[in-house]
């Protein structure tokens, strides 16, 4: 529920303070909410706070004493289309078709927008087309897509919870979709009928618009139907190439904006955009001893297959970092310690295992807060496991430990003005506010070990990448046998 | 001629939603108990200047401040009982 609807539904007027770029977005919000006529002040993105006060302190007001419009005071109802058919003709025109789009005004330049697709020409859904899709699951296609599993909503406040059973509402715009209506998409996206498990695991798990309609979630398969697909594990997973993991992400951008209805600056406010991220497979056959698939983090078995919900990022944008090694500098640090990462670490001339973390603590939390997911390679990883680590909690816990920082340096970081109420919050490592605790006091900046996640995934060598947090709500990992 | 094809929507289902009119507006502020919902931690330079200057130039406006984590611009029941008017900001 858009909270400041529900207020102004209770009878109490309300003002909403925001920027202007943001207006559409919050309109459309308010409209789904059912309060589409919400007031609202626009703030500066520029000005001096007092000087930006002063000048809306008075609309402010005005939004609260001046009398309802005539639109303002109506009732209606919002309701769309859904006819099944969408269009008849000739493949030609039907391609033709599929590939209108519409000028968005509150995009500088008027940019256009596809209306059905991710702006590329798709595979046209003819009838028989998604008929045979279909044959990819057991499932009936009008059944709607349904939570498998409770999850909570995801920090700040953002998205919705959803108990078993409830529908999934696609965010932002919170349609539904039925498995025929995923089809539809896997068809366009170029998928395959094998493919549709897959592609129905991650409609419930909000297909590309994820928790909030920002997107900035990408999707990993663990488990045996990654290899019965032929998805790529090995040097250039990410690529272009492999159909498996390329459509079904594709599929799910399509679901984005089919069922989540999103539109840059209408419906969804992120940033730089969560560009399309190959769906990828976690190389279980290359796991160290001991060391368990995702698959098993979540409580299924290493023989059943699942989609895991990747974080790739904050605030609509996908953000990967990554720490360079030279060509070959990785490795001579390993065989024989030397080399630049050899000295920082101390261990010139030593031969390996060496703990490769070390080299890149400096710059983890340098700028953020927060575990880290890595994309592991299995060289990277089976020299993590010869160092010591034999299990992924050992590594969660090593990162978590090495997190600590002081309360000085936490200060000079942005996000936890937020996350810490403003520093009135309760510390959890110490059970004191944060405005108690002195300079010198370790925080952590991983607030938990199993905010760290390791996929190991990939072919070559050198080359670690690093992510976000696993989320801490929400339901990471959804059956793909289910939807078998 | 080309054969003609069906071709199927891929839009979801909308759930219907029932649009309504605003709350009618207050006459005055004065004498009126009004709730400003703040984002703590975010936006600083705006809604700081914004508390200090409410109770100094609206006296007559009894002022419910409420900070919270993260994105909630929401009223408890018992706030709605006695909430006249709300403020929600800034809104990200």
């Amino acid at each position: 529920m858009f909270q400041v609807a529900d207020v102004e539904q209770a009878g109490i007027p309300t003002v909403s303070l925001l920027y202007q770029d943001q207006d559409e977005c919050f309109r459309q919000a308010a409209t789904l909410s059912g309060s589409p006529c919400l007031r609202r002040v626009h703030v500066s993105r520029t000005l001096p706070g007092p000087e930006d006060v002063a000048g809306f302190l008075g609309p402010m007001f005005d939004a609260l004493t001046r009398p309802l419009t005539k639109e303002e005071s109506e009732s209606g109802r919002l309701k769309l289309p859904d006819d099944r058919v969408l269009f008849e003709g000739t493949l030609e025109e039907a391609e033709e078709f599929y590939q209108q789009t519409e000028n968005i005004p509150s995009l500088r330049n008027n940019a256009p927008i596809a209306l059905y697709t991710d702006g590329l020409p798709i595979v046209v859904p003819t009838e028989q087309r998604v008929q045979e899709m279909l044959k990819g699951t057991s499932h009936k296609p009008d059944e709607i897509i349904t939570h498998q599993a409770d999850h909570g909503v995801m920090t700040m406040g953002m998205g919705e919870g959803a108990k078993k059973g409830d529908p999934v509402l696609f965010q932002p715009v919170k349609r539904k979709a039925t498995v025929e209506q995923v089809a539809i998409n896997a068809v366009m996206a170029g998928c395959r009928p094998e493919y549709l498990p897959v592609v129905l695991a991650i409609a419930e798990a909000g297909g590309g618009g994820g928790f909030d309609g920002r997107g900035s979630q990408g999707y990993v398969v663990s488990g045996p139907i990654a290899k019965e697909i032929g998805m790529n594990f090995d040097v250039g997973l990410f690529g272009p190439g492999n159909p498996a993991n390329r459509s079904i992400a594709r599929a799910a951008e399509l679901m984005w904006r089919n069922f989540g209805g999103n539109i840059p600056n209408v419906t969804n406010c992120g940033v730089m955009g969560a560009p399309l991220f190959n769906c990828i497979p976690e190389d279980l056959d290359a796991l160290p001893p001991g060391w368990k698939g995702l698959n098993e983090e979540y409580d299924f078995k290493r023989d059943e297959s699942i989609i895991y919900v990747m974080n790739l990022g904050r605030g609509g944008t996908t953000n990967i970092h990554r720490t360079e090694f030279s060509p070959g500098g990785y490795r001579a640090f390993q065989k024989s310690g030397h080399g630049g990462v050899a000295r920082r670490l101390g261990v010139k001339g030593i031969p390996g295992p060496h703990n490769f973390l070390e080299y890149m603590l400096s710059e983890l939390w340098a700028g953020r807060e927060g575990g880290i997911t890595f994309l592991l390679l299995p060289q990277m990883a089976q020299h993590l496991y010869e160092y010591g680590f034999k299990s992924k909690d050992e590594v969660y816990e090593w990162i978590y430990k090495a997190s600590l920082k002081t309360m000085k340096e936490y200060r000079t970081h942005s996000w936890p003005d937020v996350q810490t109420n403003s520093w009135l919050g309760i510390e959890p490592s110490s059970g004191k506010p944060y405005k108690e605790l002195p300079d010198d006091y370790m925080v952590p900046m991983v607030r938990d070990p199993y905010e760290n996640c390791i996929i190991v995934t990939g072919g070559g060598e050198e080359y670690p990448q690093w992510l976000g947090a696993r989320r801490s709500a929400g339901n990471l990992a959804y059956s793909i046998d289910f939807w078998r | 001629m080309a054969e003609k094809y069906k071709c199927l929507n891929p839009v979801g289902i909308q759930t219907s939603v029932d649009l309504l009119p605003l709350a009618p507006r207050l006459d005055t502020i004065d004498g009126k108990t009004i709730y400003v919902c703040i984002n703590a931690g975010g936006d600083q330079d705006i809604t700081i200047p914004l508390l200090k200057r409410l109770p100094v130039d609206y006296p007559n406006v009894n002022w419910q401040i409420k900070r919270k984590f993260g994105f909630s611009a929401s009223l408890t029941e018992e706030e709605k009982k006695t909430c006249d008017a709300m403020i929600a900001g800034v809104i990200w």
